[in-house]
């Protein structure tokens, strides 16, 4: 770790001053800082029917400039992750049994909670899934715009509109200065994911965690969204977390994926190597699913089975109920995340898999 | 909505016609003779009651009388009782004392309903979320004859035989002025009070489990703001309209209340009325309330597009 990670805070204790120096200027943020640093998270749900293990054991970093995709199923523990972060997850009933978040070296789950609420917004910002639930139905688009600066920096209610407005030009809505009075539900849904964007850049964070933001969008403004967030992200050199499901949105933009399955990480990778050369099998079948324009004709291949209850993951591997390559190590055995060689045995950097099997995944 | 606020107001006129029509008939249903009421157990002159039964036009046929009422009341003549006090005086002396009297009844429901209400919904399941509701259900269980007079009692009469506080009248005094009308305020407003903790309770725990909510906190807006600006805001719409309701409500639902408080308002005069047979009273005082409610209504309706954009009325 560099010095840069290096706790701001002094002997001073954790005053409204110690809030201020957290992360530091802008200025600071060159690409390949350490921005993110998640350390075997663990989360359980307490639920009438017993507990859910929606998270065990993640860990992952992300640095200044760069972009980290998550991918996962439904339940695989990817956007719990995201809200143990943002600290806007639901407690009770969820709860951090263990782990660590570290944001610049400051740990936020110990963090007091006046310090955490400076650093939500202002440092990390978040953009959902669905803009139309997630934005208020009561509010124009330009008070919840203006919100963060009147909020965080005490701007007036005149200079708080202008920033809305700039903002809403910056993510490129039309006629902003007329629209910017309006309500989420007069826009279109691109325009709405929009305003979601132009909400978590306000502040111009560090780190971004966008959930699955284009979902909900058709194709076409898919494209449109995830083109906007990219060139943002590298205008500010901003840190980036993509959760998702859908590989088309990871492979343009993401520089390392992270797959999970029932609260793990399965497998790390750049993402043109995770692309070419999966190493583990779950991720083999995702990428084998994928609809494919040179396989016309053919059916779809799916992964037989569904994703496991997080209140009974199988032992072992939770994946071997659904494995191809299933073997008796799998239900006994479970898979640490070990870093994936070469043919030759280099190391591949940033490579790792969580499947007894790695090497012939791998190579086979 | 110009055009919209017109047709309500022309929707509301047969509302009226079908009410006036009601109440006036079943006043002329009553049994028992207005004129024999004006004496009470004397023996009365069978010329005088000639006299007087041919004023009121009593030996009418009731549609010709009805009718004779409507046209008056279209001219603004809300007729005489059978003591000769025009009507429209009889409602000018009792509405102001209703009227405060409601609006005293609903700054308490509002204040105390809503607060207990966000109070028990941000502390759900705890302590005080139980306190909340089982008083509200009690409130709610125990009829307002009862709660008036026990509050009379405790509060009126015992705090200050016992304890020297002599803030709240035992029953309506001119002289104590606004005062006058909080115990009897309260009373009112206790069971409306009740349901409006609840609603509000309901309300918010919905609205608090809404994706907006978890943007604000994810904003980093302190809890208050999330509370009262991204929460409240959205949850106050059930409210309202169940606020704007009560007030018609109030307003003629304070029989009991101004009974127990002896205030000279609307409910005690529409109570004498019906026991005098003053027909002309009893009719003016429900058009008027009838009124109120249809126009309480309205307001409510259009409170609605304040308080959410995407309601529009064309």
């Amino acid at each position: 770790m560099t010095d840069m990670t290096k706790p701001a805070r002094d002997g001073a204790g954790p005053g409204p001053d110690a809030v201020q120096v957290i992360g530091g200027g802008r200025e600071s943020l060159v690409p390949g800082t350490p921005l993110l640093e998640v350390d075997d998270l663990h989360i359980k749900f307490h639920t009438r029917d017993g507990v859910a293990k929606a998270v065990n054991g993640v860990s992952y970093s992300v640095a200044a400039g760069e972009t980290l995709a998550v991918l996962g199923e439904s339940g695989s523990g990817k956007s719990v992750t995201a809200q143990a972060i943002m600290g806007i997850l639901d407690m009770p009933p969820g709860k951090i049994t263990k782990g660590s978040i570290r944001f610049r070296g400051e740990d936020l789950l110990t963090m007091s909670p006046k310090a955490r609420r400076a650093v939500r917004g202002r440092k990390i910002a978040m953009i959902f899934q669905d803009a139309l639930s997630s934005l208020n139905p009561v509010l124009s688009v330009g008070y919840q715009l203006g919100e963060m600066f009147r909020v965080h920096q005490g701007a007036g209610r005149k200079e708080a509109k202008e920033k809305a407005v700039e903002l809403m030009e910056r993510v490129r809505i039309p006629a902003a200065r007329q629209r910017v009075g309006d309500y989420p539900h007069q826009f279109s849904g691109g325009m709405r994911q929009r305003i979601m964007i132009a909400m978590a850049l306000a502040l111009e964070p560090d780190l971004i965690i966008a959930d699955e933001p284009t979902t909900a969008l058709d194709v076409t403004v898919q494209a449109q969204v995830m083109d906007l967030l990219a060139e943002l992200q590298a205008e500010f050199n901003m840190g980036l977390i993509l959760i998702t499901h859908d590989l088309g949105v990871v492979a343009d933009v993401a520089d390392k994926i992270a797959v999970m399955y029932a609260g793990r990480i399965v497998e790390t990778a750049p993402v043109h190597e995770l692309y070419a050369r999966p190493a583990h099998p779950y991720t083999k079948g995702l990428l084998n699913s994928i609809p494919r324009l040179d396989q016309k004709g053919q059916n779809l291949y799916a992964i037989q089975g569904l994703p496991p209850s997080l209140l009974r993951i199988p032992s072992g591997c939770a994946f071997n109920p659904r494995c191809d390559r299933v073997q008796d190590v799998c239900h006994t055995e479970l898979p640490r995340l070990v870093p994936v060689l070469d043919a030759e045995g280099a190391d591949l950097p940033g490579r790792r898999s969580a499947c007894h099997f790695w090497k012939e995944t791998l190579h086979g | 909505m110009g055009r919209y606020v017109v047709r309500r107001i022309i929707q509301a006129i047969p509302v009226i016609l079908g009410a006036t029509f009601l109440i006036y008939a079943l006043v002329f249903l009553l049994p028992g003779d207005p004129i024999a009421a004006l004496a009470g157990e004397k023996r009365q002159d069978p010329a005088v009651v000639a006299v007087l039964r041919d004023r009121y036009h009593l030996d009418d046929p009731f549609f010709v009388q009805y009718w004779d009422y409507l046209t008056g009341l279209f001219k603004g003549d809300f007729g005489e009782d059978y003591r000769g006090n025009q009507v429209v005086d009889v409602m000018q002396r009792a509405f102001p004392y209703t009227i405060n009297l409601a609006f005293v009844a609903l700054a308490i429901e509002m204040a105390v309903g809503v607060t207990a209400g966000v109070v028990a919904a941000l502390r759900r399941g705890k302590f005080i979320d139980n306190v909340v509701l089982i008083s509200t259900l009690m409130v709610i269980s125990i009829p307002v004859f009862v709660i008036g007079f026990v509050l009379q009692l405790v509060i009126g009469v015992k705090l200050n035989t016992d304890y020297g506080i002599d803030f709240f009248p035992v029953s309506f005094n001119e002289e104590a002025g606004f005062r006058s009308y909080l115990l009897p305020g309260y009373v009112l407003a206790s069971t409306s009070l009740a349901y409006v903790a609840r609603l509000t309770r309901t309300s918010l725990i919905e609205v608090m489990r809404a994706d907006y909510v978890r943007t604000a906190v994810a904003k980093g807006l302190s809890p208050l703001r999330v509370v009262v600006r991204h929460g409240l805001r959205n949850a106050l719409i059930p409210i309202v309209t169940f606020l704007g309701m009560d007030l018609g409500g109030l307003m003629g639902g304070a029989v009991i209340t101004e009974g127990i408080f002896n205030i000279p308002g609307v409910g005690h005069q529409l109570f004498q009325s019906v026991y005098l047979r003053e027909r002309t009273i009893v009719v003016g005082i429900v058009s008027a309330l009838v009124m109120v409610y249809l126009f309480a209504n309205l307001v409510v309706d259009l409170l609605y597009a304040v308080l959410d954009p995407r309601i529009r009325y064309e």
